[in-house]
């Protein structure tokens, strides 16, 4: 077996075990999205907008406050010494991760669609199917800049704090253009007007799962 | 050599700021719409273009570091992102004064003040990592991965405000096509002084590079006497 | 001359804030060399000090 599928494993594993990463995850969106809900002043119902803003910003908060502890379970006993002594390459380690954080994202994104489906009164059908690879484009970029930086912002005094400020602005431009595609998408629009937010998340995702695929190892690298 | 280099180029910061203020009050003419505010102008671009070059600057030092592993790339990197925050916030502060009295807003979320202000974000964050963290090698590399990603990033974070700005137009249109200077005299303006902070900018770089040197420096030779007095004891 | 405050505001500002960096880094500089210097003399001390012991050979 591939180191990179053994790593993989055993996150997944891990997880399955009790992990609950994936659950703090949906409920940190949860929380969000309620947060959302109850500070805006009037119930938006079939409001797209709203429901696009609700959504990501689901992600990109219950990202950043999961990501450390989803992503740094090697970090008690210097268990990322043991697992970088390994043969293992460290970008074949970072896709590794990586893949573990998506996956977590992707399922904890399905449920949160389902709860703005339910919160901003929208309808089953096409447009929320449009939606879905929107946001699976949005995650796979979070988990890219998240597994890079979480292994940085957690061995520094400031920790887990330092990770939303890293990896905000860092995150904008697939924020700009996942919340303009969702909306839109939501709001009926065929793919094709929306190719072209969608080419700037392509671009973002690729740009980051190889930036981290050639820098992880200076960032978990530890002396 | 870096002495007098720096000497040198503090002198032509000096001539060319004193040159630049002319051109800029007394040469240029003033803009007809925006009265002498416009002038304002000929510092926040240049404060701009001194930004996101210092950016790419430590990019480059940071992609250097990781290669070579000689702190020297590291200690201009810290120069360049700490010179570079302080031309950023410059730009920002420029920009809202500026546009209040022409707007009537302090903020304007048009596409380059925009990605400036991601910009400006970035900075910050390599700033308040490298503050919360020892100065070990480790601290280096984690800079210097920052800066890299950060900097490839912002071509992209240049389309998504942009892409972003032309579907939504801003409220209030900008001064995008800002570089439609109609007077030869106000583009020589903008050209002393963008001559004048991109000196000035190299002096501050310089100097904040040598000190961080020094302090590299300081740290070798505080192991070398430690050492020094193991070996002096075993006698 | 409407606006003339803001135009004096953009330019002080500019200029205060190069100014205290300037400043800021003066005085780390100073500090730095400063001690710089005192180190490197102790190590001459202490290298001059090991000279002299190896120059007159302790009895063994």
């Amino acid at each position: 077996m591939s180191p990179f599928a053994a790593v993989l494993r055993k996150d997944l594993r891990l997880e399955l075990r009790g992990g609950n990463s994936t659950l703090s995850l949906v409920a940190l969106s949860l929380m969000v999205m309620a947060v959302m809900v109850f500070t805006q002043a009037e119930a938006k119902s079939h409001d797209a907008e709203s429901a696009a803003a609700a959504i990501w910003i689901a992600m990109v908060f219950s990202g950043v406050i999961g990501a450390t502890r989803v992503l740094t379970a090697e970090r008690e006993n210097g268990c990322i010494r043991g697992l970088l002594l390994c043969p293992i390459d460290p970008a074949g380690l970072y896709a590794a991760k990586l893949c573990a954080a998506f996956i977590f994202m992707a399922i904890a994104e399905a449920a949160a669609m389902l709860m703005m489906v339910l919160f901003f009164n929208l309808d089953f059908g096409v447009p929320l199917l449009r939606t879905a690879p929107i946001l699976m484009l949005g995650a796979l970029g979070f988990a890219a800049a998240a597994t890079l930086l979480a292994a940085i912002s957690s061995r520094t005094r400031a920790g887990d704090m330092i990770l939303p400020i890293l990896a905000v602005p860092i995150y904008v431009p697939a924020l700009i253009a996942g919340v303009r595609a969702t909306a839109a998408a939501l709001g009926g629009a065929p793919m094709g007007a929306i190719a072209q937010w969608l080419k700037i998340m392509v671009a973002f995702d690729i740009l980051l799962v190889t930036a981290g695929c050639l820098l992880f190892e200076y960032a978990a690298r530890e002396d | 050599m870096n002495r007098n280099i720096r000497t040198i180029v503090a002198a032509a910061t000096f001539i060319l700021m004193i040159a630049a203020l002319f051109m800029v009050f007394d040469y240029a003419p003033t803009e007809a719409d925006q009265g002498i505010v416009q002038r304002i102008f000929y510092f926040h671009v240049p404060c701009a273009w001194v930004a996101f070059a210092s950016f790419g600057i430590a990019a480059l030092s940071g992609i250097l570091y990781l290669w070579l592993g000689d702190r020297i790339w590291d200690d201009l990197e810290y120069a360049a992102a700490e010179t570079g925050m302080v031309f950023c916030t410059l730009v920002l502060v420029t920009g809202s004064l500026w546009a209040k009295p022409i707007w009537g807003t302090w903020w304007t979320w048009d596409s380059r003040l925009t990605t400036t202000f991601i910009l400006w974000l970035m900075y910050g964050g390599y700033m308040m990592m490298r503050a919360s963290a020892d100065d070990t090698a480790q601290t280096a590399r984690f800079g210097a991965v920052i800066a890299i990603v950060a900097a490839a990033d912002v071509p992209v974070v240049i389309a998504s405000v942009r892409l972003w700005r032309t579907i939504h137009p801003a409220v209030i249109v900008t001064k995008e096509g800002g570089h439609g200077l109609e007077d030869p005299r106000m583009v020589a303006a903008l050209l002393v002084s963008l001559a004048a902070f991109t000196a000035l900018y190299g002096w501050l770089l310089m100097l904040r590079f040598a000190q961080l040197r020094a302090r590299t420096r300081l740290g070798a030779l505080a192991r070398e006497i430690a050492l020094a007095y193991a070996a002096a004891g075993d006698d | 001359m409407e606006h003339l405050g803001f135009l004096f505001a953009a330019y002080a500002i500019i200029f205060s804030v190069i100014f205290v960096y300037v400043v800021f880094l003066w005085r780390r500089q100073a500090a730095l060399d400063a001690e710089v210097s005192a180190l490197e003399a102790r190590l001459h001390a202490l290298k001059d000090a090991a000279s002299k012991s190896e120059a007159s050979p302790r009895p063994k």
